[in-house]
């Protein structure tokens, strides 16, 4: 699939076939995720792939904004003891969210050319999710991600180009 | 019908979402009050419905949520128009002729 059809493809699925989607396909996904780019080459990005439905039942219930019924979550966490070991103050307050958020983008990228839906998620209640995927400590989730079936096609909300993008200079 | 022991895991899944939703609307964008509200009430709808309470004015209204709620990811304006229509909905179906029997 071409890169830009995948880019301007891919929308938030909030509604999902009952469909498994096979674990070598999730593997795929995962391995895009880390292929991302990192803050000093950090990688200090750690995944936790849920497909058992007892467990994303429960996710769901301190998730408020995992919605749907997913055949898979994968919770994008950040190791931030080793975010700080390797960059500081920086590594771990900035550079480990935004390497955690370009991992996700690869994975939604990624999970949209192998035909699936994705929502990514941060409404949900850190230290449930903590407890419910035995995060060890220094280990935080940042981001969940539901994959599945899509059994809807939202249409594309409107994006504003208005004073978005600016040359040389702001405003210019 | 459900029994009590599946009525309870329903309403304990739906206390579960209500309570992480106000812990999380703590830090969250202020559009996700109305918007979990409305889902709870969908959701609530739901599980009474597979308890045998239904009737056609709640029916109408988890549709009508069902339908609209995700305006929340549009704009305000737009999750407002629903809001309203959603109360007016509400007030349309007041009459107590509609309500079922048990």
């Amino acid at each position: 699939m071409d890169l830009y059809t995948a880019i301007r493809g891919r929308r938030s699925v909030r509604c999902f076939a009952p469909q498994p989607v096979e674990r070598a396909v999730l593997e795929r996904v995962v391995e895009a995720a880390v292929w991302a780019p990192s803050g000093g080459n950090a990688q200090t990005w750690r995944f936790v792939i849920v497909t058992e439905r007892a467990r994303i039942a429960k996710l769901k219930t301190v998730s408020p904004g995992l919605l749907g019924d997913p055949a898979a979550v994968v919770a994008v966490c950040q190791d931030l003891a080793q975010a700080r070991a390797k960059g500081s103050t920086l590594g771990e307050t900035l550079l480990a969210p935004c390497d955690a958020a370009m991992a996700a983008q690869n994975l939604l990228l990624a999970a949209y050319a192998e035909g699936l839906g994705t929502c990514t998620i941060a409404s949900f209640t850190h230290r449930a999710v903590t407890r419910l995927l035995k995060l060890p400590e220094g280990v935080e989730p940042i981001l969940l991600v539901s994959v599945g079936t899509p059994d809807e096609t939202p249409k594309a909300p409107p994006r504003n180009k208005e004073g978005v993008v600016h040359w040389e200079v702001y405003g210019g | 019908m459900v029994d009590k022991r599946e009525l309870e895991a329903e309403i304990f899944d739906l206390i579960g979402y209500m309570t992480s939703s106000a812990r999380n609307l703590m830090d969250e964008t202020p559009l996700y009050g109305p918007f979990r509200l409305v889902d709870a009430a969908s959701r609530l709808i739901a599980i009474l419905e597979e308890a045998g309470v239904e009737s056609p004015r709640l029916a109408s209204l988890r549709h009508e949520i069902d339908q609209g709620k995700y305006s929340v990811t549009a704009t305000p304006a737009e999750l407002k128009t629903f809001l309203d229509a959603l109360v007016d909905r509400f007030v349309d179906h007041l009459d107590p002729d509609e309500s079922p029997e048990f």
